[in-house]
């Protein structure tokens, strides 16, 4: 099999398949859950075939030219690399933890066909190429996202799934003007072709500005971060595919692959964007205090963070984009545990009000320390994870020399402290204030182990992510 | 000495060795948890008796990691080769203490998992050559410091959370500091820096500084160890608080004014050091005095002792480092030695309240005598330990200012009166009728107390022995003027030292006499006027830092909601209000009649031709 056929299969194996998800489902519920995993532990699978390749510094492109120069075509770097390894296997350990958690609800067949083309869709808008195939996958993924959140089908989380849709919408549209924009400079909606183009020649601002405004949409970053905790409605395998594997990882992503991969923005970009994340993380935490909704909590807490990732990138120094680049894979593992333990406690307790439960350790050991785990790696404590891509975040923020920057984060990691213990000591510690509910299911409590486990490992194996993401962060500084 | 091909290796084991024996002692079946304690005991005197083989070396490797400036480097040299050796020392007879103590517990196995943890990290973190090597160690600490305290019952995770936010805030502080010291020296190796404190150096070494008194327990960071000595399990106390946050946290504060930091006595921030010094170890002691309650009376010393640490080591000349590093170690040993004596008389009464004791001596004589020995140690009595180490710190803290002086005397008086009336509450006096029964703690418990009571009475006898532990490290850094490394106790300081302590003698029979038995010997200092008044605020937590940063925090955070919730309403209601008046108004246009649309129409193309032309 050569790699082009690899990466296709790794884009197509998941999105077509979903498609054949609801006539399994007709046939047999096992098959089609089955199936589901199948089509995204394959696509994991093959995204990790590609590795070898990119770390190798080989660049495989996929180009089949079409009118209107609508190419279609793919590119796997590093970086694409690494995303969508991220992606996939967080997503892979998601729907096998949805066995458990789906199975109690209606409409199981357009849940699996959802996830698996969210899923999907991501590899592709990671692995394109070009501008509007890109911005045709971001679509996809906001319309799997609205008939996600709005599963349940109540009215109020109708209303909310429309939100987060329209929010994310608007961006998407400013953000294809300032594609059309781009390409009438460049001529050409090719990744490629627009990177020459703009070869020490930063673009104006104002295209950064229309692009921006779509980036921060879709990561939930301050303006336009209220769609996120709000999306809380969903079930919480799709919560934590939409803060830990896509979806709010797709900002950041196309934030790397632009504006640190392909094009210059103009120098004061490098402070504007990491002053907008750090006012995003600094509000984000302060509303993760006080809230009392448990969902809502690690909502706010994802959109704080995700303003540690944009401060990794926007600064143009070349250890601030590794940490980045690792802060999406530690923060995606230990985000997506959190909400998955979430989920077990949310389906048992029948509530998401953490002022309503207690002592919870007592009785679901399990989540209650697979909940800590991931929580100490969010904060950045070693040997987890989350300490290294803190301290390389950090790190660049101190070389850039910007002290005001570099402190409203501190307060933030600070922040970041305390509201995660507040959750924890609320939920699992203390005196139950409503009778005590038994652990979660078998698959479930596996899959939030085995996140926990893995933001351990991938802290005292850091070798090994920091060398391929020093790999796809190299040679990106200006 | 041994073959220096093994070096490399006896490192890696110091610190891996704990690591990996704490998984074990994890994965050890409930069915045998008498043995885990054991396991401890002897993992912790293997790594002890490494540490003694290699002791004389002076070594270091480097072994490339991830990069960007963190490599794994580690460094054994007389200084971090003493600490290490102290460390593993605590923890073989904090185990061998836990073995019985421990017994039956609730989570007995996890207590000695992260006893073996915190060696390990403390290990790395004392050896490491390398900043960013040192911060993984070190913050690793956080880890097992919460799952200590938690294991110490129900409700212990409360004073746990405390005691990692606190130590968590601080530690990010440091991890700052340690950035930009990295950034201004372009290497984080510890060995080949040597930045200026000036400017944004000062910023870093303030930074830095606040990790490194936050572990020791200073103030203003020091609240959640009071609270964790009512909650966590005593062993706890003894080896974490007692022993070794003093040991790493003073060793790394020496490590930066002297080593990666050149601090010039009379600088600013020396005096800002002795401030903290001075004022932490007054205000403490201030508090120990009135405690009622064995262990928390000790918790308070444990604050206070390491006042006259950062005291000794902020004067930044020889005599204060060496006073200050002496007093470190003696510290750790008395203090330790004096939790552990809490810990047998809780282990045998089932209770450390002063209201529930009296009269100990007679039926736990070993434990008062060993008791005995430390208190008269910590009270800086000729010829105990003690008494050494504050002697230096004295003479260091009258070069540089009275005030230091009175501060660090005042201090002694609290200190001996304060143990005055915990030995005359705890162990003379009358019996207790609950107490009638009880016996002498078993010998695993006594040997540790005996140990460490011995090593008081060695440190005092032959102090000149222990003050060359440290004259060579601080003569290898030392950069100022002062160059003369031999001390002798002044006798006019000694003289008053002594009226000090006979002062407080008198003012303990005053007390006595006044609150009719030891207990209440302190209530003529707390009902005194103005006092009361501050001791009754303090008593409510109106002071402790931790408590005000909370309550402003969660100002701070509604404010933050509030920008939140505004932003939201533009989403939520804004937005659909412009959207629903635009339509509103586009719908006044649309009037159903032909002439009109028409007139839009013609309007409409005129508008597009007019810009096509243009």
């Amino acid at each position: 099999m050569s790699n082009q056929v690899v990466l296709l299969l790794a884009i197509f194996i998941p999105v077509a398949g979903a498609f054949l998800l609801p006539l399994a489902g007709a046939i047999n519920i096992r098959l089609r859950n089955t199936l589901s995993l199948i089509f995204v532990v394959s696509s994991f699978i093959l995204n990790l075939l590609l590795i070898p390749g990119a770390i190798a510094g080989k660049i495989l492109t996929i180009t089949q030219a079409l009118p209107f120069g609508f190419n279609f075509s793919f590119t796997a770097d590093a970086l694409a690399v690494f995303m969508a390894c991220v992606s996939s296997l967080i997503s892979s350990i998601i729907v096998f933890y949805s066995f458990g958690y789906i199975s109690h609800y209606e409409y199981q067949s357009e849940y699996y066909l959802m996830v698996t083309l969210f899923l999907g869709s991501m590899i592709g808008l990671v692995y394109s190429a070009n501008l509007i195939l890109l911005y045709i996958f971001w679509e996809i993924t906001a319309l799997c996202s609205w008939r996600l959140i709005g599963f349940f089908r109540e009215k109020q989380y109708v209303l909310k799934a429309d939100k987060a849709f329209l929010m994310t919408f608007f961006g998407a549209i400013s953000m294809l003007v300032g594609f059309i924009l781009i390409a009438f400079k460049a001529g050409s909606f090719e990744l490629s072709v627009i990177k020459e183009a703009f070869r020490n020649n930063p673009i104006p601002g104002l295209i950064v500005a229309l692009i921006l405004a779509g980036i921060l949409s879709k990561s939930a970053t301050l303006p336009f971060q209220t769609w996120l905790p709000d999306a809380g409605v969903a079930p919480s395998p799709v919560t934590a595919l939409l803060h830990a594997a896509v979806l709010v990882k797709i900002g950041v992503y196309v934030y790397a692959r632009l504006f640190v991969a392909t094009i210059d923005i103009p120098y004061i970009w490098h402070t504007i964007v990491p002053f907008i994340a750090g006012v995003s993380a600094l509000v984000a935490a302060g509303c993760a205090i006080v809230e009392i909704d448990l969902k809502r909590i690690i909502a706010y807490s994802t959109i704080s963070q995700i303003g540690f990732i944009f401060l990794g990138l926007s600064l143009n120094v070349q250890i601030g984009l590794v940490g980045g680049l690792l802060y999406i894979l530690m923060h995606g593992l230990s985000k997506a545990g959190l909400f998955l333990c979430a989920g077990i406690v949310e389906q048992n307790t029948k509530t998401k009000d953490i002022t309503k439960m207690g002592g919870l350790i007592q009785t679901m050991p399990f989540t209650a320390v697979a909940f800590l785990f991931c929580a100490f790696s969010v904060m950045g404590i070693p040997p987890f994870g989350g300490f290294f891509s803190k301290y390389m975040v950090f790190n660049s923020a101190v070389n850039n020399g910007n002290l005001w920057i570099t402190s409203i984060f501190l307060v933030g990691a600070f922040m970041t402290i305390i509201y995660l213990f507040r959750v924890f000591n609320m939920v699992f510690m203390g005196s139950p204030n409503s009778p005590l509910v038994k652990e979660g299911s078998k698959t479930m409590v596996f899959s939030v182990m085995s996140l926990a486990i893995l933001s351990f490992f991938a802290g005292i194996l850091i070798y090994y992510p920091f060398t391929f993401a020093n790999v796809a962060m190299a040679g990106f500084i200006r | 000495m041994i073959n220096n091909a093994y070096l490399p290796l006896s490192l890696t084991l110091i610190i891996a060795l704990p690591l990996v024996a704490s998984a074990l002692v994890l994965l050890i079946p409930t069915r045998w948890k008498s043995i885990k304690g054991l396991v401890s005991f002897t993992v912790a005197l293997v790594t002890l008796l490494i540490s003694i083989l290699i002791y004389r070396n002076n070594f270091s490797f480097s072994f490339p990691w991830i990069g960007f400036g963190l490599d794994i480097s580690l460094r054994l040299y007389p200084f971090s080769a003493f600490i290490v050796t102290a460390a593993q020392g605590f923890a073989v007879l904090v185990s061998l203490f836990s073995i019985k103590f421990m017994e039956g517990r609730e989570h007995e196995g996890q207590f000695y998992s992260y006893l073996l943890i915190t060696l390990g990290l403390t290990s790395g973190a004392v050896l490491a050559d390398n900043l960013l090597l040192l911060l993984f160690f070190w913050e690793g600490l956080l880890l097992v410091l919460f799952g200590m305290i938690a294991v110490g019952g129900k409700e212990a995770f409360r004073s746990a959370t405390k005691a990692f936010i606190i130590n968590g805030v601080t530690d990010l502080c440091m991890m700052s500091g340690i950035l930009l010291a990295g950034y201004l020296a372009h290497t984080f190796i510890i060995s080949k820096m040597n930045l200026p404190a000036t400017g944004l150096g000062a910023l870093a070494f303030v930074l830095i500084m606040i990790g490194a008194i936050s572990k020791s327990g200073s103030m203003p960071f020091h609240t959640w160890i009071p609270d964790a000595a009512l909650a966590a399990p005593l062993p706890f106390m003894a080896f974490v608080p007692g022993a070794i946050e003093k040991l790493i946290g003073i060793y790394f504060l020496t490590r930066i004014t002297l080593d990666i930091f050149k601090l010039s006595a009379g600088s600013t921030l020396s005096v800002l050091l002795m401030w903290i010094g001075g004022l932490t170890l007054l205000f403490a002691v201030m508090m120990a005095l009135i405690q009622k309650n064995y262990k928390r009376l000790l918790s308070y010393h444990a604050i206070s002792q390491v006042g006259y640490m950062i005291l000794g080591v902020g004067t930044a000349v020889p005599i204060g480092i060496i006073g200050g590093l002496f007093h470190m170690i003696n510290n750790a040993i008395y203090k330790s030695g004096l939790f552990l004596t809490a810990g047998s008389v809780e282990k045998q009464t089932g209770t450390t309240s002063l209201e529930e004791l009296g009269g100990l001596g007679r039926k736990m004589p070993i434990t008062f005598i060993c008791f005995l020995i430390t208190a008269l140690s910590i009270s800086g009595v000729w010829p105990f330990n003690g008494f050494f180490s504050k002697e230096y710190i004295y003479d260091a803290a009258i070069g540089k200012g009275l005030i230091f002086y009175v501060m660090a005397a005042l201090g002694s008086f609290f200190t001996a009166a304060s143990f005055l009336k915990l030995g005359h509450a705890a162990f003379l006096g009358k019996l207790q009728e609950r107490n009638q029964k009880i016996k002498e703690s078993s010998v695993s418990m006594l040997i540790p107390m005996i140990v460490l009571a011995a090593f008081c009475i060695f440190f005092g006898l032959y102090n000149s022995v222990a003050v060359k532990i440290f004259e060579p490290i601080v003569q290898a850094s030392y950069t100022g003027k002062e160059t003369h490394f031999i001390f002798n106790i002044s006798p006019m300081l000694a003289a008053i030292t002594g009226i000090i302590l006979a002062l407080a003698v008198l003012n303990h029979l005053l007390g006595v006499k006044l609150g009719k038995d030891g207990l209440h010997a302190s209530d003529h200092i707390r009902n005194a006027p103005i006092i009361s008044w501050i001791y009754t605020k303090a008593e409510k937590r109106w002071f402790d830092p931790y408590e005000i940063a909370m309550k402003l925090l969660k100002v701070f955070s509604a404010i933050l909601l509030w920008i939140d919730r505004r932003v939201n309403w533009i989403s939520d209601v804004f937005m659909v209000k412009v959207s629903y008046s635009i339509g509103s108004a586009i719908r006044r246009v649309h009037l159903a009649n032909y002439p009109v649309y028409l007139i839009w129409g013609i309007l409409g193309f005129a508008a597009v031709t007019l810009f096509l032309i243009h």
